[in-house]
């Protein structure tokens, strides 16, 4: 590591355009922040996808009162900043009596917990949007042939429904992940130390913000690299149907 | 011996609309029957009657000498009582869309072995043997890991006629299945059909195909505005005609 300082070193430092040589320093800091970034965003995308599937089969359910729950939902996760969100569950939540005295207040009492719990809220109403989509658009002759031959209830669902459903959804569920990737950047604001945060916090001491937010930049940068290439191998993989030949 | 099909006094209506008027109608072993009319005189309705994909309003349908059991739900629609039984009998009744309907996720060969290895249970490589020799059946087999999006229509409805034969159904339903190919795709489609027919399965045809009827169908139902308008024999049908509908179809079917 400390072969790495000495590198560096060599570096131009504050008389230059850049400082490159704080800006390689670091670089060691910033990533520190990324396995809580990618924690959060596998945890919210994971837990917000099975909440996103309960909310459209309700909003698909004959049942006004689910499918007026999931149209609010809907339009309040999706029509309000994510930021309002993060503040109103971090120090919102804190106000109810009820609140502090149930069980779950070990947990929201943690900006961890309140983030990801900001997060997960957020995307289920995304992911649910996109998974209603995905099923409305599977064609209607097909479920047809399906009944024909003999399959109903979950049989028709697993095996026809819901696989034709995810290929259509992919290319939009994507989308969001990579929008999930950078708006863990936001609960920065709650004091959580992922790349933004930790961004913050070098830039408070030693006023760099151009230099230590192209690095914070350029992580994300790599992280929904990382992203695009799984999302297009899943592409690739589940409809070689639809890609078209170089 | 029971008749293989046999429909007593069907009637459906949509809204207000009847589509199809108390049509009766028996299919034995080996018959192959044509229904014939114009468009909208209700063929298409009638045949998806049968395997319930449209829901009867009244009438019987009976499958082998087993009745389809109706009821009615909580809104006083006729509905199906037994939802395992129709299932169980929709694998009898194999049917052929005009537009395909193949599965587009699944390989040729995936498509053709689903119902029998996960509606009826069958081991997946007897499945996969017993698909592989209809697609050799249908002429088909060098594309058995394509997927249906890389097909022609008429291809891709030779596939399905292979999946449709693949539960080893007793009765194989037709609905136009050659309407939304082109003409010079049309022969392929009709060739295989009629090798079935002289196989000497039970097949009920919805189609505009009046060369097909006349050659192949052991009897043809002209339909008309719900009505069975006339039936009988193909010669019947098309060189004495009776019912004055019938004739005016007819010429203006034939010609050319």
């Amino acid at each position: 590591m400390s072969s790495y300082y000495q590198m560096c070193e060599g570096l131009p430092g504050r008389e230059s355009w850049l400082n490159f040589n704080l800006m390689c320093e670091k670089l060691p800091d910033l990533l520190k922040g990324v396995p809580l970034t990618i924690e959060l965003v596998s945890i919210s995308l994971l837990a917000g996808l099975f909440l996103a599937l309960g909310i459209a089969m309700m909003r698909l359910s004959d049942n006004r009162l689910l499918n007026g729950f999931s149209r609010g939902y809907v339009f309040y996760f999706r029509g309000s900043p994510l930021l309002v969100q993060v503040f109103l569950l971090y120090y919102g939540l804190g106000q109810f009596e009820f609140v502090q005295q149930s069980f779950l207040w070990p947990f929201l009492r943690e900006a961890y917990w309140c983030g990801i719990l900001a997060l997960t809220l957020n995307t289920g109403a995304y992911t649910a949007e996109i998974i209603r989509g995905g099923l409305q658009s599977v064609p209607y002759g097909q479920i047809e042939s399906a009944r024909a031959m003999g399959m109903s209830g979950l049989l028709l669902y697993r095996r026809i429904i819901f696989p034709i459903a995810f290929r259509q959804a992919l290319p939009a569920y994507g989308n969001e992940m990579i929008l999930m990737v950078k708006g863990t950047s936001l609960v920065s604001i709650i004091t959580l130390m992922e790349i933004t945060g930790i961004a913050k916090q070098i830039i408070a001491k030693y006023w760099t913000p151009v230099e230590i937010f192209l690095i914070a930049g350029l992580l994300y940068l790599v992280l929904n690299f990382l992203v695009t290439q799984l999302v297009k191998y899943l592409e690739i993989k589940f409809t070689p149907y639809l890609q078209h030949p170089k | 011996m029971a008749n293989t099909l046999e429909i007593k006094h069907l009637v459906k209506s949509f809204g207000d609309l009847e589509v199809i008027k108390d049509v009766s109608l028996t299919a034995n072993q080996g018959d192959v029957i044509c229904i014939i009319g114009s468009s909208g005189s209700g063929k298409s309705t009638l045949l998806r009657c049968i395997n319930l994909l449209e829901t009867p309003n009244s009438g019987e349908v009976w499958v082998n000498g087993e009745l389809i059991k109706m009821g009615q739900d909580k809104k006083g629609q006729p509905c199906p009582t037994d939802h395992q039984q129709v299932d169980r009998i929709r694998t009898k009744l194999a049917m052929v869309f005009q537009s395909f309907n193949l599965w587009s996720h699944m390989t040729v060969l995936q498509n053709v072995i689903e119902a029998p290895v996960h509606v009826q249970k069958i081991n997946k490589i007897e499945a996969t043997k017993l698909g592989l020799e209809l697609l050799t059946k249908v002429g088909i087999t060098e594309k058995a890991d394509q997927y249906p999006s890389n097909l022609s229509g008429g291809q891709q409805q030779r596939v399905a006629i292979a999946r449709a034969l693949a539960v080893k159904p007793d009765i194989l339903l037709f609905d136009e299945p050659t309407s939304s190919l082109d003409p010079e795709l049309v022969g392929e489609v009709l060739k295989v059909m009629k090798s079935l027919a002289e196989e000497g399965r039970t097949m009920i045809v919805v189609t505009h195909e009046m060369g097909f009827a006349k050659e192949v169908a052991s009897k043809v139902i002209f339909l008309h505005q719900g009505r069975i308008e006339e039936q009988g024999s193909p010669s019947e049908i098309f060189n004495s005609p009776k019912s004055e509908r019938l004739k005016q179809f007819l010429a203006s079917n034939l010609e050319g």
